[in-house]
């Protein structure tokens, strides 16, 4: 073995030094020479895209993902009404047992095959496998089955009223039509191909995850005649590229913006938003009117909220106004609201919320006769409380005093969100690693519906986290379905509503919106809507 | 001196294991659990199971101790649960900018700060050596963070010289990539070049009321001279020593600044993993940074015999 000596060391040292600085084997992280062209923009969005198959995750990056590069066949328009986007033409038999949609002319997947109608079939199949919209339509089908290359027919047991806004919805999962060999995939399973029909291609080589996403426009995509409205109408494509910058700092975005750096900075925290108002060329805008609505979930497996007077105690206490006024700040984005799906939606009746206008000195006075009556033994309230995200951190906090304030014992339990997300689910009792409250956001538009919403079924131990149990409600839920119109539902809407302040089934506490930060000076063309961010329609300017 | 490589080498194997066990099991006691995180907010009791099934999470953890040892040995640190790209794959993606933005900060705080150093020890209590110090305890009391703000506020927002955020690679041009580089830098290298200032100072101070100096000084060796090659080259296994052990502070200072300045590097990756716990990345970057550590380690250790003769291994 030959000798080292220091001389050796200081030649090693300088070729390791050398070919450290030769970008070989490491990927770069380089910028393509076709990011320089003009017709680009570069959006920071609330979070990163971190599953790539937007059916077998709810996380709305990945509905967001979904909706650049694949199509759905039918979506809302501006004005939350169902309209055909991939169908041409459809109809529904004299029994309105049978629904027929055919393909219209020239839709092509990314790698220029035809799309056809057993793609949308098996699309369809696994969509419906993960959703709960999907699945209550699913227990009245009998059949889905592609009658020819263009034409999908789905045959029901019986009327079913939902079909269209089911299939059009934009809550997640979205009903993203995938390659017949994509969508076979199992379902509890991840897709690995990612081909699209949508008005923009997923670049695979660019992608970099917790950093970097871009997209390129579809050439081949056939947009509708119609003007682009919601998700639905002609997604005309105007931009070559569009480049996600995942940007975990929020003031950094902001400064980005402000300095040119970025076009669009998707949820500019409120605190931010008058420096951003004032700076040369950034516009504030709220694109998504629904916004979110906040809920308090009581676990009713375990005492004390397995009472129903704990629960209207509880519900009498938490007051919107403490909550909103902490984790927003600025009235001008929040309001209170006295409906469980989404006041400013269709469905967004109020009937049974009286008690939320009175006095708070009144309601309080009267959660904490109901406390006494229900028999609570001062043992301590487990609040689950994550730290990491403002809202949750101030909402736990607010929950904890009103709670507090007639007379619960409260203590919080701090971890992150990833703890909460965790405990949450565990149905053991609180001093055995269960819980009794926890805070957590919807968006408005997922909310508006009674079906689409999983946080909204009554179905004890199958219900969602809290395990609510009410048959009116399930009974009612099912009504709402089966009804013929807009005028029915709403109708059922507000007995459900005010059965569900009466047993109540969670806590909402208010309503806000997140409003956008982006460079007037540079694009135009931004379409509102809720729960996804469109990309067709605008443009450089 | 090959055998006390070989040796040390060697001894980086337990460190590596002890560092293996205890990342694994701080992970895994740790509440939070990637499958009820990856199933999303609307998830099911039983989609959660399904996927923790799938992760492998369902598995006695010795069982998933051994399996990821296993597999770690023969140089596979694992899938992402939520990307499901390799982790290697993951890691190399990040390295360029992390390794650039670590080799440019320390080549700009250690230049500054042995300057300085040097300097405040030849001018001892003179104003300039009030100011160095002054300025040292500054760089080692204020935040990465907050020495970011600022400098993106001043340099970016109202002087509009340098970008506020992102990061370009050196094959698109040495000054894009620099341009990128400086603030990151300098807010990187604050409290790190404090910390070597510092030392410096002390280091050689001690070594300027040496005999040997005085006699330099009588013989009329120009002062620069009597600094660096006699003075300097004396003092500075201590400075070497601090500049080792200062990786470490860089390296926790990195993951900071690339969250600051949006530079798509390893520290990000794994502030990302720990949010969502993706134990893999968290599991395969912290093995990297520990193997890293222990290498900067051995360098510093070898420097000293490049640097002191009379250090024989």
């Amino acid at each position: 073995m030959s000798k080292i000596t220091r001389r050796t060391v200081i030649q090693g040292a300088l070729a390791t030094g050398t070919a450290a600085a030769i970008p070989t084997g490491i990927a770069v992280h380089s910028r393509p020479a076709r990011a320089q062209a003009a017709k680009q923009v570069r959006m920071v969005p609330h979070g990163d895209l971190r599953v790539l198959d937007p059916i077998w995750t709810t996380a709305n990056m990945s509905a967001y993902h979904g909706a650049m590069i694949y199509d759905t066949l039918f979506g809302y328009d501006g004005d939350l009404n169902p309209q055909p986007q991939m169908v041409g033409k459809h109809g529904v038999s004299d029994d309105k047992k049978t629904y027929t949609f055919e393909l219209r002319d020239g839709l092509k997947w990314h790698d220029g095959t035809d799309v056809t109608a057993r793609d949308c079939v098996a699309s369809l199949r696994r969509w419906i496998a993960r959703d709960g919209g999907g699945q209550h339509m699913m227990q009245r089908v009998t059949d889905i089955a592609a009658s020819d290359a263009k034409t999908i027919k789905i045959v029901l047991k019986e009327p079913y009223g939902l079909i269209y806004e089911v299939l059009a919805k934009t809550s997640t999962p979205l009903c993203f039509m995938m390659k017949e060999e994509v969508a076979a995939t199992d379902p509890n399973q991840q897709i690995t191909k990612h081909i699209g029909s949508g008005p923009f291609k997923f670049v695979e080589g660019e992608y970099r995850p917790g950093s970097r996403v871009v997209y390129e426009r579809n050439a081949a995509y056939v947009p509708r005649s119609e003007p682009a409205s919601g998700i639905a109408g002609g997604k005309v494509v105007k931009l070559d590229r569009v480049i996600w910058d995942i940007m975990p700092d929020a003031q950094t975005a902001a400064a980005a913006l402000m300095n040119g750096e970025i076009e669009f900075f998707e949820v500019p925290p409120i605190d931010i938003i008058g420096a951003l108002e004032a700076a040369p060329g950034v516009k504030i805008e709220v694109l998504n009117k629904l916004g979110n609505v906040g809920y308090c979930r009581l676990n009713h497996l375990h005492a004390p909220f397995n009472n129903l007077k704990a629960r209207q105690a509880a519900q009498l206490a938490v007051s919107q106004d403490d909550f909103l006024r902490a984790a927003v700040g600025n009235p001008k984005f929040y309001q209170t609201c006295g409906s469980n799906f989404t006041c400013g939606s269709p469905m967004g009746v109020e009937d049974g919320s009286d008690m939320l206008k009175l006095p708070m000195a009144q309601r309080q006075a009267r959660a904490r006769e109901l406390v006494k009556e229900s028999g609570y033994d001062g043992k301590p309230l487990t609040v689950l409380h994550a730290t990491d995200i403002h809202v949750m951190n101030q909402a736990a906090q607010v929950i904890a005093q009103n709670l507090r304030q007639v007379g619960f014992n409260v203590q919080l339990a701090s971890s992150d969100w990833g703890g909460v997300v965790t405990r949450r689910s565990n149905k053991n009792p609180p001093d055995q690693g269960g819980w009794n409250v926890f805070f957590t956001w919807g968006g408005g538009n997922a909310t508006a519906s009674p079906i689409n919403l999983f946080g909204h079924a009554a179905t004890g131990q199958n219900a969602w986290f809290g395990w609510p149990q009410n048959d009116l409600h399930e009974t009612l839920r099912n009504e709402w379905a089966a009804a013929a119109n807009l005028e029915a539902r709403r109708e059922i809407t507000r007995r459900m509503n005010k059965n569900m302040f009466d047993y109540v089934h969670d806590i909402k506490t208010g309503q806000w919106v997140a409003p956008v930060a982006y460079r007037a000076d540079r694009m135009k063309g931004m379409l509102a809507v809720p729960e996804v961010v469109p990309w067709w329609n605008v443009e450089r300017v | 001196m090959a055998a006390y490589i070989a040796r040390r080498l060697l001894a980086t194997i337990p460190v590596m294991a002890i560092v293996g066990i205890f990342v694994f099991m701080l992970l895994h006691l740790t509440p939070g659990d990637p499958a009820a995180i990856i199933a999303g907010d609307n998830a099911t009791e039983q989609n959660i199971a399904a996927i923790r099934a799938r992760l492998g999470l369902d598995r006695p953890l010795h069982e998933q101790f051994a399996s990821w040892v296993w597999n770690t040995v023969r140089g596979d640190l694992g899938i992402s649960m939520f990307s499901n790209m390799p982790v290697t794959k993951l890691v190399l993606q990040r390295a360029e900018p992390t390794i650039a933005l670590t080799i440019t900060t320390l080549i700009v705080a250690v230049t500054i700060a042995i300057t300085v150093g040097v300097l405040a020890a030849w001018k001892v209590g003179t104003l300039l050596d009030r100011a160095v110090m002054g300025f040292a305890v500054m760089g080692f009391s204020v935040p990465v963070f907050v020495v970011g703000y600022l400098l993106v506020y001043v340099f970016s927002m109202k002087l509009k010289w340098l970008p506020v955020q992102g990061y370009v690679s050196i094959d698109q041009g040495l000054w894009p990539c620099l341009r990128n580089l400086i603030l990151p830098s300098v807010a990187l290298g604050l409290a790190y070049v404090a910390l070597i200032a510092r030392i410096t100072r002390a280091s050689m101070l001690e070594v300027l009321a040496e005999d040997y100096i005085r006699t330099a000084n009588a013989k009329g060796v120009a002062t620069s001279n009597v600094l660096l090659r006699h003075a300097l080259k004396n003092a500075a296994v201590p400075i070497v020593t601090v500049i080792g052990i200062g990786v470490a502070l860089l390296i926790s200072g990195v993951v900071i600044t690339e969250s600051v300045f949006n530079i798509p590097g390893v520290g990000r990756l794994v502030v990302d993993a720990i949010a969502r716990r993706d134990y893999p990345i968290i599991q395969g970057v912290m093995i990297i940074f520990s193997g890293v550590y222990v290498l900067v380690n051995l360098a510093v250790d070898l420097v000293y015999t490049f640097l002191d003769p009379r250090i024989r291994y």
